[in-house]
């Protein structure tokens, strides 16, 4: 009997999420989105990690991680944010509504990451001073758009 | 009857006293006399003291940032606090104010017309601010545009709304000494000085008690959010747990050791700190190792 209802239950939490998942359209945007935000972190991680005296400067790795973190601006776009994945309607969500509402100044944020990416790639390369000085610009970037678009964590 | 004459003798000498101890303390001109102020220099007591993050207009950026029309919210458990304007309008700024004007303002919590300012002007942390520091802001402020944007009233319940309480909150909580006392090296001590006297973390991260003073006893260690949502995070060693290059590195480009980006009101706090020179964010990352951890 006490296995049954173990089973039951069981059944019951598996259907739960799989509802979760099809009442959730958003599911791959917002994975999506915090996949690509994780190898952006990554990358950074590698720079930020010479620029703080921790790691070797290293031109051919610093160039890649610059590349990279270039490559990933390049993405995003509203393909990643389609219209109600936002903080609350969507699990995992912390994109707040002020970005479909103001959404040109959405896309100039995102246009402002891609220069300060591209000049970062040029920084980068260039040598470890360079690379400190440009991590502002990009550090910068990142929180304008997480400031007025992303909710706070908790 | 003669005690209860006695016992109302004494509550009004007492109220007296207190009136008397709680009215208005400003400078005197002497106190400035022979200082002249450095704009450069200026400058960079503006972005460390944090002026423009909250005087100048919600979500101003670029020049628009140095516009201190104020009219940013304040919500607090007292009521809802409105910027004013402290552009250099002569009539709704400040254009017209002396360099005691202003020492007074900042350091005193005292206006031109001799009324306490309420303390979400955090002229507690300014208090301790060297006065040459005062006019080179001074000199600085001057060459500032001027905006004729009215100020609007702070929006209080009573009896927060009565300034001459203010006073008595000045008396329980105001004081010149660091919180985080006694000798440190020179290179924590400049950090002390900005942490502490200009860009006074200790308003947001320390918690308060229910006059609103700050508890020195858990100095920086994290506080509710005033605007009621989520808390302000603990920045002692106990809870943050970050090297000197980390806090460097996150005053400088606003990135946490996991490369998640600086969030709320302290991404006003990094773009100033990563206007001033690198010795200052290395002196403030020093200062922040050695704060007492609290758990």
């Amino acid at each position: 009997m006490k296995s049954m209802l173990m089973i039951a239950a069981l059944v019951a939490s598996v259907s739960s999420v799989a509802r979760a998942e099809e009442e959730d359209p958003f599911a791959d945007a917002v994975e999506m989105r915090h996949g690509l935000m994780l190898q952006m972190a990554t990358d950074l991680g590698k720079v930020g990690a010479m620029a703080k005296g921790e790691a070797p400067y290293d031109q051919a790795v610093a160039a890649r991680a610059a590349a990279n973190i270039a490559a990933i601006a390049s993405v995003l776009s509203m393909d990643q944010f389609p219209a109600g994945s936002e903080y609350q309607a969507s699990a995992d969500s912390y994109a707040l509504p002020a970005i479909w509402t103001a959404q040109d100044d959405f896309l100039v944020k995102i246009a402002d990451l891609n220069t300060a990416a591209a000049g970062f790639q040029t920084a980068a390369a260039t040598d470890v001073d360079a690379l400190k000085a440009g991590m502002g610009a990009l550090g910068g970037a990142c929180s304008a758009c997480h400031k007025a678009y992303r909710q706070p964590e908790e | 009857m003669r005690v209860l004459a006695w016992v109302v003798g004494l509550g009004a000498l007492a109220a007296a006293v207190l009136w008397f101890l709680a009215r208005p303390d400003p400078l005197a001109e002497a106190d400035v006399a022979g200082l002249t102020g450095d704009v450069t220099r200026g400058e960079a007591v503006f972005w460390a003291a944090g002026c423009a993050s909250c005087h100048m207009a919600a979500d101003a950026t670029g020049d628009a940032e140095l516009v201190l029309a104020g009219g940013q919210r304040f919500p607090s458990d007292f009521g809802t606090f409105i910027a004013p304007n402290i552009s250099q309008d002569p009539e709704q700024g400040i254009g017209g104010w002396s360099l005691l004007d202003l020492a007074n303002a900042i350091t005193r919590g005292v206006s031109p017309e001799g009324e306490h300012y309420f303390p979400a002007l955090p002229y507690a942390a300014y208090a301790r601010m060297q006065m040459q520091d005062v006019a080179d802001l001074h000199a600085f402020l001057q060459t500032l545009p001027a905006d004729a944007t009215p100020s609007q009233p702070h929006e209080l319940a009573f009896p927060f709304s009565r300034r001459e309480a203010v006073g008595v909150w000045k008396l329980l909580f105001m004081g010149k000494d660091w919180a985080v006392p006694g000798s440190l090296t020179p290179t924590a001590e400049r950090g002390r000085y900005i942490a502490e006297a200009l860009a006074h973390c200790g308003e947001c991260h320390t918690p308060r008690n229910a006059l609103g003073g700050l508890d020195t006893g858990r100095w920086l260690g994290g506080a509710p959010n005033p605007s009621g949502k989520g808390r302000i995070p603990n920045i002692t060693q106990a809870k943050l747990g970050w090297s000197a290059a980390d806090i460097v590195q996150y005053l400088t480009t606003g990135f946490t050791p996991d490369y998640d980006s600086v969030g709320g009101h302290m991404v006003h706090v990094v773009e100033n700190m990563a206007r001033l020179p690198e010795s200052d964010r290395q002196a403030v990352a020093e200062y922040l190792l050695a704060v007492p951890s609290v758990e």
